[in-house]
């Protein structure tokens, strides 16, 4: 991979005279022009649901840790519409050719938010203490990383055993969070107090954490990239209920609310306010996919006809239209579209279609009885909320049409989780994962039989068991050659769109409000996970 | 005058109607309460002639409101499920909960009294006891835990509702018990030589039927206000349509389409409305103090 492009000091000196020409030049003018900058000042008060259990992503990889988490930790890069990386700690990275050297240069003159410098010596300490060991997602990631070195206080090498391409696709303030090691070494990193009151060198500093009611944030006067952030406090409030939050933005007392914070019918009509604005941008680094796993040892659906049968039985179009209100794209394949890299279209597709589920059903044997049903299959739905609850209904009522009852369980997450992934006592089940930018984070856990007996929630459900596939994602794990390692992603998906262990629906998408005075608000692909340093006020919101 | 001069002043007729049945058909309160209820039962028994088919089925348009379409004269609910189909259906539902999760807190209720207050003592104690662990834990939480741990389907709710409400009408029976438990009907029985089930079940029970029956009513009204709070919870057995279930599901479009939670609520009110004026009813009319008003 080449040298990409690179943000030096000298640059952000230039951004920051610019930043001063551009202040004289409007001097003169009235103060409307200067709404075509944006402009310091005012408090954004934004939801974080559910309450988070703790601020720092090391450990936890919660979305409401995460959407806190990402205004106070700079990631080493950010990521751009089209999911590139862009400078953020990390001013330049350059792969060598082989893919066993990673090096990155870091920024100047950082600070923490107590002060202390910020150095490569954080950068190794948390690779080797929290990326490797403890971060939910990345061991197998940089599993391989072997040594890292620190010639000085702004440059980190990585030596690898083997390549690990998708390194450079969580590199982000909470897919890959620094910590200040002067904080934490040599402390039991799970149980640091810092964890609840986080010291980072993000664009706004942690306050006060009013358990149950808010999370205050506020500027931080020392921030590295010059004039920014605008905003002087980010408040982020905890309201349960969602008539309540749908309440409060109409009001204008919340700004800005990310992941579906209302329901979708309640969307339509805020989003017809002048006031607010949707937005479904910023979700692109997690790519969210709803699937059906299917527990292959099942009698019924052990027979791959069944559950091909159930895949032409599902009107997916619909799904998404009714049941999701319009926010999911039937899914292809398990790899979404958002992963242009790595999506392939030419996968067996399972349009609606109920003759060839009926046929097909027949010829697996399992013919209607009497009654018109074939057999009974129990269905169990991600407790997230009556989004999930519904797509169980609509599961219950299409599989009907084909003669397959079903029998929908509701259950808590905890009763969900152990049901799934470790009882294994379940039929059908319903979930959604991030893909994340490349399949290895997201996709590959859903199928990988390395998963099987680990009981670790979100992997492999289904009990699916192929060593092909298997091959195929350890070939591509250590794959140093982007083309190469397209290609042993392609037939994975080719193989497993046949066999369907689990039977993605949906590209989910979620949505953003914000007040229409926000600027500059859905910049990143993470932007949901990302910090809302570039947000400013239009029109300062009146303050309560 | 004399006692016999009384006497022969009450009109045969009053007489005639002195019994409870025509006291209680006499309470306009009661009357209303027999009439929404006999409205309720008719939905129940009805459904499948006027709403054939399965309720849960997406018949329909989403979101089209009362009277937009005349096959749907309720309207349709987010997933286009006729609403006029799911409250009488619905109906089925909450009855049935209500009247087996009633008649098992009766059981064990009226058994637990009733034992405990003939025959005192330790058996008093330890049973007293128990009902106090019980309503100890509020009613409600209670259940709730319970269809939590257990996962919600029917069987698991009624079996929630039914041991969790019974302890108040254990202490209720037990009252009753111990005022007549040393009077001389039960002395003349214990020297007539009668057995102990045979006085409990034979004389004692019949003689604290009323306050029970009283009871019981409010119970069935109790059990369906807490299938519905558990539905609306998202503990209801999501394999039936239920009227707390329909409210939970419209509660998130309330705002934009208000009928889909209210239409199914007002169908609660209606049934725990006609149970507890029944309740009133039947209440003012085994009261012996109001007898005479």
């Amino acid at each position: 991979m080449k040298l990409f492009r690179a943000i030096s000091f000298q640059t952000s000196l230039v951004a920051r005279l610019s930043v001063l020409l551009a202040a004289v030049a409007v001097l003169p003018a009235t103060p409307a022009c200067a709404a075509d900058g944006p402009k310091r000042g005012g408090t954004l008060t934004a939801i974080v649901q559910p309450e988070p259990v703790t601020l720092t992503p090391a450990f936890n990889t919660a979305t409401p840790t995460q959407i806190v988490a990402g205004n106070i930790f700079d990631g080493l890069v950010y990521y751009d519409p089209a999911l590139k990386p862009q400078p953020s700690l990390a001013t330049e990275w350059k792969v060598a050719e082989d893919g066993l050297t990673i090096s990155f240069n870091l920024r100047k003159g950082v600070k923490w938010h107590d002060g202390k410098p910020f150095s490569s010596a954080d950068v190794k300490w948390s690779l080797e203490n929290v990326w490797k060991t403890i971060h939910p997602r990345n061991k197998a990631i940089f599993e391989n990383v072997a040594t890292v070195d620190t010639p000085d206080d702004n440059t980190i090498i990585l030596h690898l055993s083997k390549p690990s391409l998708p390194i450079l696709s969580v590199l982000n303030a909470v897919g890959a969070p620094i910590l200040p090691k002067h904080l934490y070494e040599g402390t039991d990193i799970l149980n640091n107090a810092y964890n609840n009151k986080p010291v980072g060198t993000g664009a706004f500093v942690f306050k006060e954490w009013k358990k149950g009611e808010y999370i205050l944030l506020e500027r931080n006067p020392d921030y590295w990239e010059p004039a920014k952030p605008y905003l002087d406090k980010v408040i982020f409030r905890i309201i349960p209920d969602a008539a309540a939050r749908a309440a409060a933005i109409e009001k204008g007392e919340v700004q800005y609310a990310t992941f579906n914070p209302v329901s979708f019918r309640e969307v339509e009509r805020l989003a017809k306010l002048p006031s607010l604005k949707v937005d479904t941008r910023g979700y692109d680094w997690l790519s969210p996919v709803l699937y059906l796993d299917f527990n292959v040892e099942n009698q019924y659906l052990k027979d791959v006809r069944v559950r091909q049968a159930i895949a032409f039985a599902l009107d997916k179009e619909a799904l998404g239209k009714v049941v999701w209100y319009g926010y999911g794209k039937p899914a292809v394949s398990p790899v979404p579209t958002a992963l242009t890299a790595f999506h392939d279209a030419s996968v067996p597709k399972y349009p609606f279609d109920l003759k060839k589920a009926e046929a097909l059903l027949d010829e697996a044997g399992f013919r209607r009885g009497p009654d018109g049903v074939r057999f009974t299959l129990h269905h169990d739905f991600l407790p997230y909320g009556d989004d999930y609850k519904r797509t169980g209904e609509y599961l219950k009522q299409a599989l009907k049409r084909v003669g397959i009852e079903i029998n929908i369980r509701a259950q808590d997450t905890a009763a969900f989780i152990k049901r799934v992934y470790a009882d294994r006592d379940f039929d059908i089940s319903s979930s959604y994962n991030g893909a994340f930018p490349d399949p290895q984070i997201g996709v590959v856990r859903e199928y990988w039989s390395g998963w099987l007996g680990s009981k670790t929630p979100w992997t492999n459900g289904s009990g699916y068991r192929n060593a092909e596939v298997d091959g195929l994602i350890q070939a591509a794990a250590v794959e140093g050659n982007p083309k190469k390692r397209t290609e042993d992603f392609n037939r994975f998906q080719q193989i497993v769109q046949r066999d369907l262990p689990t039977l993605p629906l949906l590209e989910l998408r979620f949505f953003t409000l914000h007040s229409s005075a926000l600027k500059d608000v859905v910049l990143q692909a993470d932007q949901s996970y990302g910090s809302l340093k570039n947000a400013w006020f239009d029109q300062a919101p009146a303050q309560n | 005058m004399a006692l016999v001069d009384i006497v022969a002043h009450i009109p045969p007729a009053r007489i005639a109607q002195d019994n409870a049945f025509f006291r209680t058909a006499r309470q306009p309160s009661a009357v209303v309460g027999v009439l929404l209820l006999g409205f309720v039962v008719a939905m129940a028994l009805l459904a499948n002639q006027i709403f054939p088919g399965d309720p849960l089925d997406f018949v329909g348009q989403p979101f089209q409101r009362p009277g937009e379409d005349p096959s749907f004269p309720l309207g349709t609910d987010m997933l286009g499920r006729d609403l006029a189909s799911g409250i009488f259906h619905g109906a089925r539902i909450s009855l049935l909960i209500g009247a087996v999760a009633t008649a098992m807190s009766l059981v064990i209720g009226v058994g637990v009294g009733a034992f405990a207050g003939y025959y005192g003592g330790k058996i008093d104690a330890s049973l007293m006891r128990l009902t106090e662990f019980f309503q100890t834990i509020p009613p409600f939480l209670f259940a709730l835990t319970i269809v939590a741990i257990l996962q919600p389907s029917i069987a698991t709710i009624v079996g929630a509702i039914g041991v969790t409400a019974w302890p108040s009408l254990a202490r209720l029976v037990r009252a009753e018990f111990l005022k007549l438990r040393h009077g001389d009907m039960v002395q003349a029985e214990i020297a007539l030589g009668a057995s102990d089930m045979r006085i409990i079940f034979r004389h004692l029970l019949p003689n604290t039927l009323a306050p029970i029956i009283v009871s019981a009513s409010v119970m069935v009204a109790t059990a369906i206000l807490t299938e519905s709070s558990l539905a609306f919870l998202g503990l209801g057995d999501p394999n039936v349509v239920s009227w707390g279930g329909m409210v939970g599901a419209g509660r998130e479009v309330l705002r934009s389409d208000w009928y889909i939670a209210t239409l199914p609520g007002v169908a609660i009110v209606v049934a725990v409305l006609a149970l507890n004026l029944l309740g009133d009813g039947l209440n003012d009319a085994v009261d012996p103090k109001q007898e005479r008003r």
